[in-house]
Formats: C-alpha cells, sequence, structure tokens
C-alpha cells in the first residue's frame, strides 16, 4: 500500500444484521479527512501471508474526523475478505487503510434524490442522508433486504427520516416494484442505486423501456473481485512470470510480486490499473471499458478481469 | 455535412430520432426553422406538442400549434419543463445558433438531462459573439474579425464556444499593431 495509507485502530465492532458486522476505525494520530458522500476506502488485510485489499463505503456522517464506519456482509463463497473482517479482526487490531476516494458522488443538480438500497448496498447512502439532510434536499430512500440476513439500521432510519423511507422485507412481505417506485419520479429527480447486479440491471431495463434518462441513473457497481480459474501472466517488458490463483485476483498476485500499478477502487469501475494486453485473450469483468475496447483485447484492468485461458501477456 | 471541429467547445450536432419509448416529446423551433423538425414530428407516435418563437410563418406548421414571442418564452418554457415528466425529449431547431443553445440551458436549468435535449443543426452561420474584454454580446455575428460594438475592439472569432453565454468568444486581433487590419473572412 502506499505512502498514503492511514493506520487505524478498531475501536468498536456490532453486529447490525445477521449476516452484517460494523466496524468503527478511529485513527492511530490525529484526525481522520472528512470525506465527500458516497466515498470509500480501501481496507488492507494481512491473512498470513496473503494479503487481500476490499473497498469498503463509508457510512459514517462525513463531517465527522473521529472515526470511519464501514459494515461488512459475510459473503461465505467469496475469496476470504469478508470472512477475515468477521472472524480474524478484533477489537484493538491495528489495520491499514487508505485515504477516501468517491467513485458515487451525489449529483447536486438533482431536484430530487431517489436512493435504493439493496442489503448491505445501504452503506453509501449513510453517508449521503447526513448531508442530504443538512442541505435540506429533497430525497427518498428506498431499501430493499431480506431481514433474516440484512436490513442494517432500517430502526434507526426510520426515526431519522419518516416519511422519507420505504422499506421493503422480501421475508415478510412481497418483492418491491422497482418500475412503480421510479415511475412517479418528477422532472429533474436522480436515481442512485447500490446493491446486487440484479437490482442494478432491473433499474436499468425499466429506465429504458420507460425512456428515462440515462445519465440520471447512478449505481456502485463494485464489489469486491470474484474468484475464477487459475492462470499465468507473463510481463513482456520486465519478462516476469506471475502465477494467479483462483482465489487472487489477476491485479494481487502482481502486487505479491512486487509489480506495482496504479489502482483505487479494486473493484473494475474507477479505470486506474488499465493496463495493456500483448497477447491473450481476457474475461473482462470490469465497467470500466467500453464494448469496442474489450472486445479489441488492447486492456485489461487487472483488479477484476481475468485470462480465458491459461495464459496471457501483459505489455508491461 | 459538419466537419470535425478543431476547438473542442464547438457543438456537433448528431442526427435526431425519435424515441418511441418516450411519454413527451416538445418540439421548439424559432421563427422559420420549423421545416427542418416537421419529419420528426410527423414521425412521432407518442404525446406531443409544438411550440414556435415568433410569429406566424410562411411554414406549414402542425395543428394547435403554440405561439410565444422571444420576451416571454424564458418564463414560460421555465415553468413548462418543470412539470414535464421525467420521460421526456426536446428538439430544438433554430436559425441562430444562439437560440439553440438559450433554450438548451433553460432545460438544464429545470433538471433535464443533456441527451433529452435533442438539437437540429441551425440553419444560418450567424453567431452570437461574446467580448472577452468587454462582456458585449453581439447577436448576428457572419465574419471575422468583427468590431465590437461595446468596446470598438477589433475581434478575431473564435470557434471556442460558451454555453454559458450560448456565444462564440472574441479577442482583440491586433493588440499589438491596430493599425494592422486583417481582411475579413465569412464564418462557417
Amino acid at each position: 500500500m502506499s505512502d498514503a495509507a492511514i493506520k487505524v485502530k478498531v475501536s468498536d465492532i456490532r453486529e447490525v444484521a445477521p449476516t452484517i458486522r460494523e466496524f468503527t476505525f478511529t485513527p492511530l494520530k490525529g484526525e481522520f479527512f472528512p470525506f465527500s458522500p458516497g466515498s470509500h476506502i480501501v481496507v488492507e488485510m494481512l491473512d498470513g501471508t496473503k494479503k487481500i485489499r476490499n473497498a469498503y463505503s463509508l457510512l459514517s456522517d462525513p463531517r465527522d474526523p473521529s472515526s470511519y464506519r464501514i459494515a461488512v456482509r459475510l459473503q461465505p463463497e467469496s475469496r476470504g475478505g469478508s470472512i477475515f473482517m468477521h472472524q480474524q479482526v478484533k477489537l484493538g487490531d491495528e489495520l491499514s487503510v487508505t485515504p477516501p476516494s468517491n467513485l458515487f458522488s451525489p449529483d447536486w443538480r438533482a431536484k430530487k434524490h431517489l436512493f435504493l438500497a439493496g442489503g448491505v448496498g445501504i452503506t453509501p447512502f449513510m453517508s449521503y442522508i447526513p448531508e442530504m439532510l443538512r442541505r435540506n434536499a429533497d430525497f427518498e430512500l428506498h431499501y430493499l433486504y431480506r431481514s433474516t440476513q440484512t436490513g442494517a439500521y432500517a430502526d434507526e432510519l426510520q426515526s431519522m427520516l419518516g416519511e422519507k423511507l420505504f422499506t421493503y422485507d422480501s421475508a415478510t412481505s412481497p418483492r418491491a416494484d422497482v418500475g412503480t417506485i421510479i415511475s412517479g419520479c418528477p422532472q429533474g429527480t436522480h436515481i442512485y442505486i447500490c446493491g446486487p447486479e440484479s437490482l442494478i440491471e432491473s433499474v436499468l431495463a425499466q429506465a429504458e423501456q420507460t425512456g428515462w434518462p440515462k445519465s440520471h441513473i447512478h449505481y456502485e457497481a463494485f464489489a469486491a473481485p470474484k474468484p475464477g480459474k487459475p492462470f499465468v501472466v507473463e510481463l513482456k517488458k520486465s519478462g516476469k512470470t506471475v502465477y494467479v490463483s483462483g482465489d487472487d485476483s489477476m491485479l494481487e498476485a502482481l502486487e505479491a510480486n512486487d509489480v506495482e500499478i496504479p489502482n483505487m477502487c479494486r473493484g473494475g469501475v474507477c479505470g486506474q490499473c488499465i493496463t495493456p494486453v500483448a497477447e491473450g485473450e481476457i474475461e473482462h469483468r470490469d465497467e470500466f471499458l467500453s464494448k469496442q475496447e474489450k472486445d479489441s483485447n488492447c486492456c485489461v484492468m487487472p483488479c477484476v478481469s481475468r485470462a480465458k485461458s491459461g495464459r496471457i501477456t501483459l505489455d508491461i | 455535412m459538419q466537419t470535425v471541429p478543431t476547438i473542442k467547445s464547438r457543438p456537433v450536432y448528431s442526427p435526431v430520432e425519435i424515441d418511441q419509448a418516450v411519454q413527451q416529446h416538445l418540439f421548439i423551433a424559432e421563427e422559420g426553422a420549423f421545416p427542418t423538425l416537421s419529419d420528426l414530428y410527423q414521425d412521432c407516435e407518442g404525446e406531443k406538442s409544438c411550440w414556435i418563437v415568433g410569429q406566424e410563418s410562411a411554414d406549414k406548421l402542425p395543428k394547435g400549434c403554440h405561439f410565444i414571442d422571444a420576451q416571454s418564452f424564458e418564463e414560460a418554457f421555465g415553468e413548462l419543463f418543470a412539470k414535464l415528466p421525467i420521460s421526456s425529449n426536446l428538439y430544438i431547431a433554430g436559425i441562430r445558433e444562439a437560440f439553440v443553445w438559450d433554450i438548451h440551458k433553460l432545460a438544464i436549468q429545470a433538471g433535464l438531462a443533456p441527451e433529452q435535449i435533442k438539437k437540429l443543426q441551425p440553419l444560418s452561420n450567424e453567431r452570437r459573439l461574446f467580448c472577452t474584454h468587454c462582456y458585449t454580446l453581439t447577436e448576428g455575428v457572419t465574419y471575422t474579425p468583427f468590431e465590437c460594438p461595446g468596446c470598438k475592439r477589433l475581434l478575431l472569432v473564435r470557434d471556442h464556444f460558451s454555453r454559458l453565454h450560448s456565444a462564440y468568444v472574441g479577442v482583440q486581433i491586433n493588440a499589438e499593431d491596430p493599425n494592422d487590419i486583417p481582411p475579413k473572412e465569412e464564418l462557417s
């Protein structure tokens, strides 16, 4: 991690839903930076010799520099980041995090803001809300969850937001109808979605069918990279050969071999880690490259994408 | 055909089509510019209305078309745009490019997204000119250099377009030697 890394202490751990744990970080020295609503930090986890770095949305008040809070949903099928946070991290532990960066900032020109949160996707909106309330902005939060697993902060939000909050608990009631939610929006509304891909896709499909302006729909698609088949990366210029295991991302494997690639979101969104490909077909899993760029096989986002076959060569 | 501008801020007008998924369509034309919109208007099967800024002209206009004068369209359109459903598109045709962008600006202020504002290529080469020295705005400029009516400086009319003023930017062409008067060129 770069020199800008911040050392933090885990000062509180709370279970906020059956599968979601909240962590409060306080700075080892001084104060944290205030941040903009929707920001995330990357948390570095040292699991034995393995380094995992995952991005998590900050859910504390952006203007409160005394602590940062994140919430982590246990994903038993994933590559181990959430398992590490749930099982290894203890009160008083020290961790390294990056300074906040933001890929999901509200558009303040909106006449009205409509938030759609699915499960643990509530987190970025937790940092939006204090700022929205301070600015007296017109907003609504639609929160979809299953109370047997998720639904963190639902009570707290209820008392804070009252009529601005709409909850849909799929454990006790029918699923939310996205079409109805978005169809009644007035001119100048911006929609923000954070949640599972299926939620984002259903809103986008609905918007397409009903002629909604696309640039008024914002979504946070990044998630920890999904595992895949192992493969080998050859580096054309430096001559190195790097093995990428099924559980590691290509970026993590390169970093473990002292190949530093500039990066930020580590989730295929920000575009920082773009790397030229010399040979071999890529299985593109990012949201950054255009379809043409993906088809041309010119470059890859090593934070999430992988080789289609057993071997690729990067032009670095 | 439009050539690709070397100055990035110069507007490029892409072909306009009707998206039938859109709920409401608003056609706005400057007096005399409606013929550019008439095919689109015909093709549009959705809920639609048409506004002409100016007087009736020799053009064949759709039935029920609204007229509004240049002095009052700002307020009227501001209110009209704010009340549109979110699934709406605007189609703007102008003789003057400044007209097209004045309407664009009103729509953005009302909360529309840029992709909802479909602009057709303006019919004339008349430019609104913004003097960077005295801030005077001059309408109907068709050649360069042009003497600013505000400060009398001879201005090079640049292709740099200000969306704030719906105007092209003018800078003095002969600041070193005011006696140097370059020949006039027709603007494109």
